[in-house]
């Protein structure tokens, strides 16, 4: 399971992480995979939120994520600033074999782009694409290479249909080149992904650890009275004893957004 | 994408009677009459006018000793009659009027006036009218009446056949609940070879595939014998009355077979599956095969609905899902599908059939969680925020710690609210949570709240983020079913779980959360929610724009302001599809979400006239005082009245920017439209301006479209002082002809010129005039060339919104949004004082109207500089008569204020026999204002809608009030028992029962409490070892009803119960 400990004393860095992306795309099975490395079929809608964590160990240093993972309906829409407000990352995923996603994606990035925290870094995840593979293209999921999580899941992807058995290939409606030049043109990481077999999913999170600014983090959480990474939020946070007459006018948002 | 909504704007407090109404779940006649319309059937259509009374009475049962005698309020709402005691709490029914058998009128000692009324279920109710006589006889004749309808529509004979669906009437009729069987091998419950016309009950999935949940760690057997007996003895389904009993039953969890039918009679919605049968079935055979981005959304989700219930691996299950969810997004388009009713709809499927299910999901969209799932989750936002006030003024360390590491409460409480906690915690639990949802209303989901959040108060003091926040109560709500006192040395208190800690806590500890402190928050925060809320989709709208045109992204959001206020003022047709009945086509595949908010060519006409000075009336009023009395606020003095003009040229431009051809206009509609003109030089005008009138787009103009454009240009010109545009436009047109038949290759056209009063050369729709021609035209006249190179473009403004000129009623809504809102608050009321201004201007003859010019750039007549006219003598003429007359257009002193200055615009001009001209400006809006001026007094007659309310009510409502302060002062240490019928179950130890109260009445602590009765309890054990289990289990129960006693007043004199007590073996009258 997750690691649940919040007030970790290690040396890790924490970073938050926001999932974003349509409902149904597999934003809550790539998180299960990165934190448990498992796969459930059937995953219930997430509801507002989730919030897992997960280490990641690059080189020297251990990465700490605060995984935020949101829910994709449209009118859940206006909750998300309450989610990515502070995030370092986010994630916005799209379903290769759903063209309307990637849209939904992209306009997720513009908004992040433009509310979210100016240095937040972003990847472009494909889910699903072990749909479209043709190594598992003969008639479904037995011949998937991955362990006795996938053993049941034929009716993995309900809406899906992985009815027709011949061609694969043909449920892709986001071909890989453009989906990977819109990233490029918008500076995003790219991967395409598989939450059912594992697929990309680490590289994901490695990648994104890689391109996090970690000093920065490090500096400003520094500057937090020791906290880790609370990077920019918070800054009257006290670690045992919290004054409570410190709490100078906070100007919280009224709303979530 | 984007989804501009004006709904937030047109929330209504609910009146009193509609609070009353929602209080004892009574159907609204709004819900009643759209259901019925959509079916088809026109049932109730004579029932227009709800027939309504009240009256103070005292409830007693028929049967003695069973239940005390309540004080309390009778109501007749039909065709429903419903009661509650004076503390709202203790005592309250809701009765179709159907169900009533007979009613007589009880031989009592004088002075008192008492009626029997006895139900379908064989049920004696006594009440005693206690009002003066003329109120009771007027009850009894209104009653009289309701119940003649009901008969006259049939609906006596309905009970029947309806009971047969309820369980209720199953259970009581079983054997005994010992021989239930419990989940495993469920009856066959659906008795479709029924020898006779038996209708099998309702039941849910749970049936089939089992209900969560170990029965006998849920102690069913106990928990169905202890319902058995109160549903005996207190009616059941239709009839049901909730006396103290039946709340605490509800608290220690509803046995899973009863509780389907239990959720809809105590939420009410079986009152709407009995007025409405077959609808559901309708309702989707109608929609047979209809897709909607609703549909689509619940395909999503259906497999990923309580995945791990056995009904929902299922396709039996899968299928009633979606049945359920498609069936009510059908029903509610507007609202359609929101994720978490998924869960809803799967929960309460388990325990209910479809039908069931549907009516129970309207209750809760409707009026138990409103506006939870709208598109806008506003009703979601208003809770949140609600919540968070609560947690501030009833934990405020919490909250202030919350508030010092910036952790925000709805990333965990959220989920709890939208999905009943049914998503956070074991399902078990939260189906409890839910039984005392449906019973005691919307405000448990607070009181469980607040109680999470004191119970963890110590581990949240130490909480610094939003993750720590929700680990820690992801963790408490996986060890719900675990002890709360692990280390008791007692094994009763050892017992006692975490989870009936919590309920306990949140009934006993927040019981001061009632629904009118629900209802008050609410609308303390609403307008700040919906002031957010827009802004929040403002600037999403902004960020969804394709193209933002050369516009920069403030003065995109003046257009959007724009845009908004005309949405206020006529809020274009509904987004989402109409009622499911009215459309025959499957064209319906958009729902929310993906669906562009476009409006129509009304809301285009108000949108306009906010950024085109021509496309607006602006009157100035002057009504030559300076101050009348103190209120020296200028309005007195001078004034600009706005109307919305109307022309067949804004027509024109409505289609010209619907790109789309879609027959309404988007947000980037709108922006590329006015990106179009706003920023173009001469030559790009003239060329927009043409083609705006060149209607099949073939780069000519006919004649026809010469003169429509002829008459753009005299209605763009209509308010300008002095004749120099109305010149520039009769030298436009006899250029253009002349220009135009110059250049027809046809001999005729010379003919034609030598003879005015031929026909055309040319028919009138043929091409005629090219784009080059026109501008020649144009720029031949010193007006219309300055018109295009500048005048048209200035035209459009964009201001910010709007012009205020009555201070902010209150501080808390600011901003734009808090501007408008009042502004349009107090519109009626400047209205209303405008009136009387004028009235009192023109009695002093000095009331006057100016139109303010739209461009207001030449005022007198220019002599046509670069040619000499073509025109003939007899069009010379006309057009000097025009001339003549709009000399007065200028400044028209009215004193009547009957004839209006506008009218005079309409000039005339009769151009070569080809058409008349008759421009209509804005004579319609002058009659209009004509008349509203006149009316003036009606309308302030009607004004001032306050109804006078009886003051000796509001007096006893503030009784009420005061009363149940001190019940609720009394409430922690007093606690009675009330005698009832379970304490046979109970069979020893009636002193120890009296011992525990003695007990409560010292302790104030409730957990103290607790464990002291465990203890009396424990002792109790120990004498009646060798008892039965089964007792033991009964006992269980009844340990944890006991723990839900609360106070209840009767709100009786000893010498009034002696009254009511009398009347129970009273005779009938004759
Ligand atoms: N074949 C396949 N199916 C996947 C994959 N990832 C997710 N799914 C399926 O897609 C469905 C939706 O997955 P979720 O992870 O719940 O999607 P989500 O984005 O979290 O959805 P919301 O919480 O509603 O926003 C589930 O039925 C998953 O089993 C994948 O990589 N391959
Ligand atoms: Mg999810």
């Amino acid at each position: 399971m997750a690691e649940t400990a919040s007030g970790s004393q290690d040396k890790s860095v924490q970073v938050k992480l926001v999932l974003l992306g349509e409902a149904a795309v597999g934003k809550s099975s790539v998180v299960l995979r990165f934190v448990s490395n498992e796969f459930q079929p059937n995953k219930e809608p997430t509801i507002g939120a989730a919030f897992l964590t997960q280490k990641c160990r690059l080189e020297d240093r251990i990465l700490r994520y605060e995984i935020w993972d949101t829910a994709g309906q449209e009118r859940f829409h206006s909750l998300a600033p309450m989610y990515y407000r502070n995030a370092q990352a986010a994630v916005v995923v799209y379903d290769v074999t759903k063209a309307t996603s990637l849209e939904k994606a992209k306009s997720w990035v513009k908004e992040l782009q433009r509310q979210a925290n100016p240095n937040i870094v972003i990847a472009l995840a494909g889910n699903k694409v072990d749909l479209v593979q043709s190594s598992s293209s003969s008639s479904g999921a037995s011949s998937s290479p991955d362990s006795e999580d996938e053993a049941d899941d034929a009716t993995a992807t309900p809406g899906e249909t992985p009815g027709s058995p011949g061609e694969p290939e043909s449920l892709r409606q986001v071909p890989r080149e453009e989906a990977q030049a819109y990233a490029q043109e918008a500076g995003l990481l790219f991967f395409e992904t598989s939450a059912k077999t594992g697929e990309g999913i680490v590289e994901v999170f490695t990648e994104i650890a890689k391109k996090i600014p970690i000093e920065h983090i490090l500096a400003a959480s520094r500057n937090n009275s020791g906290r880790p990474g609370a990077g920019g939020r918070g800054n009257n946070a006290r670690e045992e004893n919290v004054n409570l007459q410190d709490d100078q006018a906070k100007t919280k948002d009224a709303c979530n957004c | 994408m984007a989804t501009i909504s004006t709904a937030l704007r047109n929330f209504k407090e609910p009146s009193k009677d509609q609070l009353t109404q929602a209080f004892f779940s009574i159907p609204t006649s709004t819900t009643h009459s759209a259901t019925i319309g959509a079916s088809g059937s026109s049932k109730n259509g004579s029932a227009e006018e709800v027939d309504k009374m009240e009256i103070n009475a005292v409830l007693s049962l028929g049967e003695q000793n069973v239940e005390d005698s309540y004080a309390g309020k009778l109501y007749i709402i039909a065709p429903y009659l419903a009661f509650a005691s004076l503390d709202r709490k203790s005592v309250r029914l809701t009765i179709p009027l159907s169900t009533i058998r007979r009613v007589e009128r009880l031989n009592a000692r004088a002075g008192v006036y008492a009626l029997s009324l006895l139900t379908w279920h064989g049920m004696k109710i006594i009440v005693q009218l206690t009002s003066l006589r003329p109120t009771a006889d007027l009850f009894c004749s209104l009653l009289r009446d309701a119940l003649k309808i009901e008969l006259q529509k049939g609906q006596m004979k309905a009970v029947k056949g309806f009971s047969r669906t309820c369980f209720s009437e199953h259970l009581i009729t079983e054997q005994g609940p010992g021989e239930v069987a419990e989940g495993a091998g469920a009856p066959d419950v659906v008795d479709k070879d029924a020898d006779g016309d038996d209708v099998a009950y309702h039941g849910g999935l749970g049936l089939k595939f089992k209900f969560p949940g170990d029965p006998k760690k849920l102690r069913e057997a106990s928990k169905l014998k202890l319902w058995t007996t109160y549903l005996k003895s207190h009616g059941r389904n239709l009839t049901l009355l909730r006396y103290p009993q039946c709340t605490r039953l509800v608290q220690v969890g509803l046995p899973n077979r009863l509780r389907g039918e239990m959720w809809e009679t105590l939420s009410g919605s079986i009152y709407l599956r009995y007025a409405n049968p077959g609808f559901y079935d309708r309702l989707l055979e109608e929609h047979k095969g209809r897709t909607s981005t609703s549909t689509e959304d619940i395909e999503k989700d259906l497999h990923r609905s309580l995945p791990e219930y056995a009904g929902y691996q299922s396709e039996e299950g899968i299928s009633a899902l979606r049945r359920v969810l498609q069936a009510y997004s059908f029903k509610n388009p507007e609202l359609g599908y929101c994720q978490a009713m998924n869960i809803l709809a799967a929960a309460i499927l388990i325990y209910m059939s479809e039908e069931q299910a549907f009516w129970l999901l309207e209750v809760l969209c409707d009026r138990l969680l409103p506006g939870y799932y709208a598109p806008s989750m506003h009703g979601t936002l208003l809770d949140q925020r609600v919540f968070e006030a609560l947690v501030q003024r009833c934990l405020p360390m919490i909250h202030e710690h919350f508030q010092s590491v910036d952790v925000q409460l709805s990333v965990a409480s959220l989920p709890w609210f939208l999905s009943l906690y049914i998503n956070s915690m074991p399902m078990v639990f939260a189906f409890r949570i839910v039984d005392c949802f449906f019973c005691m209303g919307p405000k448990v989901l607070f009181q469980v709240g607040l109680a999470i959040l004191k119970i963890n108060g110590e581990k949240l003091l130490e909480i610094q983020d939003d993750g720590g926040f929700l680990n820690l109560m992801r963790d408490y709500f996986a060890s719900l079913g675990d002890s709360a006192n692990p280390k008791s040395t007692d094994p009763r208190a050892r017992a006692i779980t975490k989870f009936q800690e919590l309920l306990l806590i949140s009934f006993r500890e927040f019981s001061i959360i009632t629904d009118e402190t629900i209802q008050s928050e609410r609308k303390r925060y609403r307008s700040e929610i919906i002031t957010s809320i827009e802004s929040f989709s403002k600037r999403s709208s902004i960020r969804n724009l394709k193209s933002l045109g050369r516009f920069a992204k403030d003065q995109v959001g003046l257009i959007y302001d724009a845009l908004y206020k005309a949405m206020c003022v006529v809020p274009p047709p509904p987004v989402a599809l109409p009622p499911p009945s009215l459309i025959k086509t499957a064209d319906g595949t958009e729902g929310e979400g993906r669906v562009e908010t476009r409006i129509g060519a009304a809301t285009f006409k108000v949108f306009l006239s906010e950024v085109v000075t021509w496309a607006r009336n602006d009157k100035i009023v002057r009504n030559g005082f300076g101050s009348i009395g103190g209120l020296d606020v200028g309005l007195g003095r001078e004034r600009v009245d706005r109307e919305v003009a109307d022309h067949e040229f804004l027509d024109r431009l409505f289609y010209f920017w619907d790109v789309e051809c879609r027959g309404a206009l988007s947000f980037q509609d709108l922006v590329s439209g006015l990106d179009g003109v706003m920023f173009n030089d001469l030559m790009e005008n003239i060329e927009w301006f043409f083609n705006l009138h060149d209607k099949n787009k073939d780069g000519h103009l006919t004649k026809d479209e010469v003169l429509t454009l002829s008459e753009t240009f005299l209605f763009i010109f209509r308010h300008e002082v002095g004749d120099a545009y109305l010149g520039a436009v009769s030298r436009f047109m006899t250029n253009a002809f002349e220009y135009g038949d110059a250049l027809l290759p046809r001999p005729e056209s010379k003919e034609g010129a030598e003879v005015p009063d031929s026909p055309p050369p040319i028919e009138s729709n043929q091409p005629y005039l090219n784009l080059a021609t026109f501008r020649m035209v144009v720029l031949a006249d010193e007006i219309l060339e300055s018109f295009f190179e500048t005048d048209l473009s200035a035209s459009f403004q964009l201001h910010p919104l709007p012009e205020l000129d009555l201070p902010l009623p209150s501080a808390s809504t600011s901003g734009f949004l808090g501007d408008l809102w009042s502004s349009i608050a107090t519109d009626s009321n400047k209205k209303m004082f405008n009136m009387i201004t004028d009235e009192l201007g023109k009695t002093i003859g000095k009331h006057q109207v100016i139109n303010k010019p739209s461009i207001g750039r030449y005022t007198k007549l220019e002599e046509p500089k670069a040619r000499e006219s073509l025109l003939t003598p007899s069009m010379r003429k006309s057009v000097s008569k025009s001339s003549l007359k709009s000399s007065d257009t200028g400044i028209t002193t009215t004193t009547g204020g009957m004839t209006s200055p506008t009218t005079t615009t309409s000039g005339t001009i009769s151009s070569s026999g080809l058409s008349d001209l008759t421009i209509p400006t804005s004579s319609s809006s002058t009659v209009s204002r004509a008349s509203a001026s006149g009316g003036g007094g009606g309308t302030s007659k009607s004004l001032p809608p306050v109804p006078p309310s009886p003051i000796a009510e509001s007096d006893k409502d503030r009784q009420a009030d005061t009363m149940l302060q001190a019940v609720a002062k009394a409430g922690a240490t007093v606690l009675e028992r009330t005698p009832f019928a379970i304490d046979d179950a109970q069979d020893s130890s009636s002193e120890e029962e009296e011992d525990d109260e003695d007990e409560d009445e010292d302790d104030d602590e409730e957990d103290d409490d607790e464990e002291e009765d465990d203890e009396e309890d424990e002792d109790e054990d120990d004498e009646e070892e060798e008892e039965e289990e089964e007792i033991n289990e009964d006992d269980q129960v009844l340990d944890e009803v006991d723990a839900f006693l609360e106070a209840h007043d009767s709100g009786l004199t000893d010498a009034d119960k002696e009254v009511a007590k009398q009347l129970q073996t009273a005779q009938p009258l004759r």
